[in-house]
């Protein structure tokens, strides 16, 4: 039995190449045990960046309630706080930044602002963090979300926190990757299927050829458990 | 006058309707104790602003102190959910969201602490964040002629910041990160300072590790022990899960000065 939240870590770890500058924000568990995993793994030489501002932070003992604090600093090899690293994404040094949002649409526009008019909202949602900026900056602007229903996968979002350059949208059940600004089916998990995806997307769901997404390997899954024992990677399927 | 003294007078500083910084992110080294206190002075109409909030703007909204809370992100992350409190404010039309990106707080309160009227931003290229809000504007730079986005400064009245550490001069030091606090300090007009602990007035020259804000920044400094909770505070304590679920389940106002008297001994 694949675990959704296994699936999709280690579907976000393997978008990070060796040497990639990596930064995930606040909410992010996902994205922030898929980067220790790709730098286990795969991607050694990635560089973590995230909010507290550690750099490459060794063995953290990750926290529940938050993707943003001191444990990213403490074992850190240099400080390289949220600003800079904003900064470092505005003058194109930032490969790639995890975001994610509340309603997707197939031209890749992220709302995570609000649902309804933005003045007066009929749901105020979180709000984008670093999406308006990060998205059309960062080389490769990677999204997950646990949701995958055609509420969330939408005709056309409420509202444009962001687009830019959404590289690829990893969900519980698919990847999708943006292709001439539209966004694709790259690949299928699998214990999904592709009339599964187009059942649960609020757009047609287009693609060139549709693979399945490699299962997590048992060293994917063996690293996981160790970098999370916690297993805080589902906590938002919780 | 007396920069050390109690957390009372210290926030009698914070006038309604003023314009009030808060440091620390989400749910880390967030200023509770100036927040609670804030709330028990009845203070209202003020506007909030944070790159990433959570409890401390949601009590403020749950309270009534806020009209408007300028930030990038307000929830509590993934173990608590949303800020509803917040949420609720903004839906009724009683608080005003104004929606940034993170960076663009961050470029707004450099506008400030640089002593100039807006920051150009790249991002924002497609955004609708630059259409509906007024704070963003176009901005033509004048040597190339290429269209930025502007966002305008932000300097709060007040920054209210909780710091490991301090002396009484208001000397203070962030253990660990340090998030926007430092920043904040140079974009505000006056800083209050709640800190852990107080050390002597010789403590910061005999260290090799330099207060972050340097006294004459600063206003007022409060000895603030568990300054930060129910929040955490790096190297001192982790967040109080009982405390944060008892407010996130308070129903309205009224139920607040109850969990205040219990939970802050306020």
């Amino acid at each position: 039995m694949i675990r959704p939240c296994d699936m999709m870590t280690v579907s976000l770890a393997r978008l990070i190449e060796d040497g990639d500058t990596v930064f995930h924000g606040v909410s992010s568990h996902m994205p922030m045990i898929a980067t220790l995993l790709a730098k286990r793994l795969h991607a050694p030489n990635a560089v973590h960046l995230n909010i507290p501002g550690g750099v490459d932070p060794q063995k953290p003992v990750l926290r529940k309630y938050t993707s943003a604090g001191g444990e990213l600093w403490q074992n850190a090899c240099a400080s390289f706080p949220l600003m800079e690293v904003f900064d470092l994404s505005m003058r194109g040094g930032l490969d790639v930044a995890f975001l994610s949002g509340v309603q997707f649409d197939a031209a890749g526009n992220v709302n995570a602002s609000v649902i309804g008019e933005y003045h007066r909202p009929k749901v105020r949602l979180p709000g984008g963090a670093g999406s308006a900026v990060l998205i059309p900056t960062a080389r490769r602007a990677v999204i997950w979300r646990t949701k995958h229903d055609r509420r969330t996968f939408a005709q056309k979002v409420d509202f444009v926190t962001a687009q830019g350059n959404v590289s690829e949208i990893v969900t519980p059940l698919c990847i999708f990757t943006m292709y001439q600004g539209e966004l694709i089916l790259k690949s299928v998990h699998p214990y999904s299927s592709i009339e599964e995806v187009a059942e649960n997307t609020g757009f047609p769901i287009r693609y060139f050829s549709v693979e399945q997404t490699p299962p997590p390997s048992e060293s994917e899954l063996r690293a996981l458990w160790e970098i999370d024992p916690m297993d805080l990677r589902s906590i938002e399927f919780r | 006058m007396k920069k050390l003294c109690s957390l009372f007078e210290a926030m009698e500083q914070v006038r309604d309707g003023m314009c009030v910084g808060l440091g620390g992110n989400t749910l880390n080294r967030a200023p509770m104790a100036a927040v609670f206190a804030m709330i028990c002075q009845g203070r209202r109409h003020m506007r909030v602003v944070k790159t990433a909030g959570g409890m401390d703007v949601d009590a403020l909204c749950l309270a009534g102190c806020a009209d408007a809370v300028d930030a990038g992100f307000i929830s509590y992350e993934s173990q608590y959910g949303l800020a509803q409190h917040y949420r609720r404010s903004v839906q009724n039309g009683l608080v005003k969201a104004n929606e940034h990106a993170c960076y663009t707080v961050i470029s707004a309160l450099r506008a400030a602490s640089y002593g100039i009227p807006f920051m150009p931003v790249r991002g924002l290229k497609r955004s609708d964040l630059r259409r509906v809000n007024g704070y963003f504007k176009d901005v033509t730079d004048p040597f190339s002629g290429e269209t930025l986005a502007a966002v305008q400064a932000i300097r709060p009245d007040v920054a209210v910041v909780h710091a490991q550490i301090a002396d009484g001069q208001g000397n203070a030091l962030f253990e660990g990160p340090k998030y926007e606090d430092v920043l904040l300090s140079r974009a505000a007009k006056s800083v209050i300072v709640t800190a852990e602990r107080i050390v002597g007035e010789d403590w910061f020259a005999a260290s090799p590790e330099k207060a972050d804000i340097p006294h004459f920044l600063v206003s007022a400094v409060v000895h603030a022990p568990h300054g930060a909770a129910p929040c955490a505070c790096y190297g001192y304590y982790e967040p109080d899960e009982a405390a944060i679920r008892a407010f996130l389940a308070l129903e309205d106002a009224r139920a607040f000065d109850g969990f205040l008297e219990k939970e802050c001994r306020l």
